[in-house]
């Protein structure tokens, strides 16, 4: 058997020490009791025996047969009295009658205890309890007159040694009970306690099996039915669940960035390789050289981007207070800036928004601005030419509500709920002829996301329809400071 | 040779694509996703295929597994960027032939696909040796009895695909499937040209010149050098 460790922080030991404790006081209590009740019953007992003893000293005292004084006396050879105890015997005149041999020469004050009363008293260095008894009793029955009724006190002592003794005895017998059952009670309560806190370990055992290759957790059916276990489990569970997940997450990540990484730098060192293998002019060099670089850039634009990703998803980010960026004058800005693209795709941006100053969203100003040029440039690069891009901004309640809707070729519904994925890219010949890296869309996400918003994508693909194309749609929450001035003061024009 | 590329990434297709045909002289198709690639290789004319791995709406494990389940046995050669032994070992017993993990040596893919076309042929060695004829698949360069024959790179194609089939009737057909990719324009006669040129060059140099490529009238070309005559009845 393997007791639990006898740490004092382990809660085995603590609830021992506890049951312990409990038990010594519950032992100590006991003792006093028997204490108390053992004196009540050893002198009881006692003092009936003194009663008897007095009584017996009473028949012994006898006429003295001395007619002219009338006297009695104690006719002491008539006595079997225990050798140890002490007795004197007086009359009513106080004339001592007789006493024991081994109670000499004190002169009693019994006048002062009432009648029937018990003294205390240390008789030749001994403990004695002393019963003062004042008697009376007819004596000489036989002579004529019938007797007369006399008086005596009687004082009556027994050593009470042998009843503390007694008592001590039982006492100490209660005490070394107790004491037993505490030593015994102690290793069965550990005992008892280590066998209880099995399923506890079977958990933990369970539990620590877990790794980041397996996450499997199943644990025993007892410990979903142990009210003290299920939460456990449960938590346990749920941490594992919530784990798996974002290690998947990241895993996928992990390989998706791998895969978008390898090819780009495929690409580059095959433009390389492609250029060394036969001497070419210099202006094929020069064209060569030109592909390298673009693709020396496209792979800057992925790791710009998959950093970018890393950072808005990172929850650290999140704790930080995120100030309140101006939407309506982002938005001002990201339309002139894209303004060239937009002309050089013949299309057309109509935006309804509030005057710059309002719809302040909790996101850093520069987050705001990677937002909408993200979803504004993905808008324009699927827009037909001709067509119009439409920016609704407007403020509501307590929310910003962000549309913007391209009259493009749409998105393939089986491609819709997978836009918001890393790397994922729609068409493949679409992102290539936009040169995507398929993180735009996610990046877009966790900014929202971050913001404590929403992001939704609806799509109506087809031609010639007249709401053909894509709309995506924005909700932000308004930023705190926002919603706490907007009843003080009109916010300042930029 | 005419060899399929399966690759969604379009500048490292135009880069191998340019680099196979450059370097060993194939004739290259390139489908950009893995439903097109499919698509292709069902038509059976392709003596290797370069299969991405990660491919929009078809991926190259399916790909590679429907052509086998076709019983092609195309040789296939796949481009991956993924790490792990299993994976590539799930793509070997899937029924590729041998992969390349990105970013990889353009040199290194040259030299797997003419393996790859070699083997598919039934031959171990870069040089092919049928009776006087001797070609070097590395040096792309042609003897017949140890003497140097100067041939016109798509002559040599022709030479080349005929001796990894010797004594085998090639249709014109055939040799314009494995010759030349999808963009280009299908005449049969420029293949008895190039053929006509071909025949003209490898007798040149000899005092008693003797036709190595037979034409089959109607059926194709057979290339059947200097064989006793008993083995060549029945023409």
């Amino acid at each position: 058997m393997r007791l639990p460790s006898l740490n004092p922080r382990s809660i085995a030991f603590r609830l021992i020490v506890a049951v312990l404790a409990v038990e010594l006081l519950s032992a100590v209590l006991v003792v006093f009791l028997s204490y108390g009740y053992e004196r009540h019953i050893h002198f009881r007992a006692f003092d009936i025996a003194l009663h008897g003893r007095v009584d017996s000293i009473l028949g012994a005292v006898q006429d003295a047969e001395d007619p002219p004084q009338d006297n009695v006396m104690l006719v002491q050879p008539d006595l079997h009295l225990p050798p140890d105890d002490i007795y004197q015997v007086y009359d009513a005149n106080s004339r001592l009658l007789g006493r024991s041999a081994n109670w000499q020469g004190v002169p009693p004050d019994f006048s002062a205890p009432p009648r029937g009363q018990f003294t205390r008293m240390t008789v030749n260095g001994r403990h004695y309890r002393v019963l003062l008894f004042n008697a009376s009793r007819i004596i000489d029955v036989a002579e004529p007159g019938g007797g007369k009724l006399r008086r005596f006190t009687i004082l009556y002592g027994a050593p009470t040694e042998h009843v503390w003794h007694a008592i001590n005895g039982a006492v100490e017998f209660y005490a070394a009970g107790n004491l037993l059952l505490l030593l015994v009670t102690g290793p069965l309560i550990a005992w008892l306690l280590h066998r209880g806190l099995l399923p506890l370990r079977q958990l933990a055992a369970l539990a620590a099996l877990v790794s980041v290759d397996s996450w499997q957790f199943s644990p025993p059916a007892n410990a979903r039915l142990t009210p003290e276990l299920a939460p456990l489990t449960q938590a346990i569970e749920n941490v594992l669940q919530r784990l798996e997940r974002s290690f998947v997450q990241q895993r996928t990540f992990v390989s998706d960035a791998a895969h978008e990484l390898k090819t780009a730098v495929a690409v580059i060192k095959s433009s390389l390789q492609l250029l060394g293998m036969k001497r070419r002019t210099a202006a094929e060099y020069q064209a060569g050289l030109e592909r390298c670089l673009a693709d020396s850039l496209r792979l800057e634009e992925i790791v710009a981007k998959m950093l970018t990703l890393a950072r808005e998803e990172s929850g650290v980010a999140a704790l930080e207070p995120q100030p309140g960026a101006d939407m309506a004058e982002s938005l001002r800005q990201t339309v002139a800036q894209l303004e060239t693209v937009a002309a050089l795709r013949g299309v057309q941006v109509e935006v309804a928004a509030p005057a710059p100053g309002a719809c302040a969203v909790p996101m850093a100003a520069e987050d705001c601005s990677l937002l909408l040029s993200n979803l504004l440039l993905n808008a324009l690069q699927h827009s037909l030419p001709g067509s119009a891009v439409e920016v609704r901004l407007a403020q509501q309640a307590e929310a910003v509500e962000l549309q913007i809707q391209d009259h493009g070729e749409g998105i393939d519904p089986a491609a819709l709920p997978h836009v918001f994925d890393r790397f994922y890219r729609g068409d493949p010949s679409r992102a290539r002829a936009t040169g995507g890296t398929g993180l735009g869309l996610a990046i877009c996400k966790a900014i929202t996301e971050r913001a404590g918003g929403s992001i939704a994508l609806t799509s109506e693909p087809g031609p010639d329809l007249p709401n053909q194309g894509t709309t995506v749609t924005v909700r932000l929450p308004l930023a705190r400071e926002a919603l706490a001035s907007q009843s003080l003061s009109p916010p300042p024009s930029a | 040779m005419r060899v399929l590329l399966v690759e969604d990434e379009v500048r490292l297709a135009d880069n191998l694509a340019a680099a196979l045909r450059d370097g060993p002289g194939f004739a290259v198709d390139w489908a950009e996703d893995g439903q097109m690639g499919d698509d292709c290789a069902c038509n059976r004319c392709y003596d290797l295929i370069v299969l991405d791995l990660m491919l929009p709406k078809l991926d190259g494990l399916s790909v590679l597994k429907r052509l086998r389940g076709r019983q092609d046995a195309t040789p296939v050669l796949i481009l991956t960027a993924k790490d792990g032994a299993d994976s590539i070992i799930q793509l070997l017993n899937a029924g590729a032939d041998d992969y390349l993990a990105k970013p990889f040596d353009l040199g290194e893919l040259i030299a797997r696909a003419k393996a790859l076309i070699r083997r598919g042929k039934g031959a171990a060695h870069p040089a092919l040796k049928v009776g006087s004829l001797e070609l070097n698949t590395l040096e792309q360069t042609v003897r017949r009895d140890g003497i140097f024959v100067e041939l016109s790179p798509t002559e040599y194609h022709i030479l080349e695909y005929l001796m990894h089939r010797p004594r085998v009737i090639v249709s014109k057909r055939e040799l314009l499937e494995h010759l030349y990719d999808y963009n280009w324009e299908h005449h049969s006669n420029v293949i008895e040209a190039h053929v006509s040129n071909l025949r003209k060059k490898l007798d040149a140099d000899l005092p008693e010149p003797t036709p190595v490529i037979e034409t089959m009238r109607g059926r194709g070309y057979r290339l059947a050098p200097e064989l006793p005559p008993d083995q060549n009845e029945g023409q």
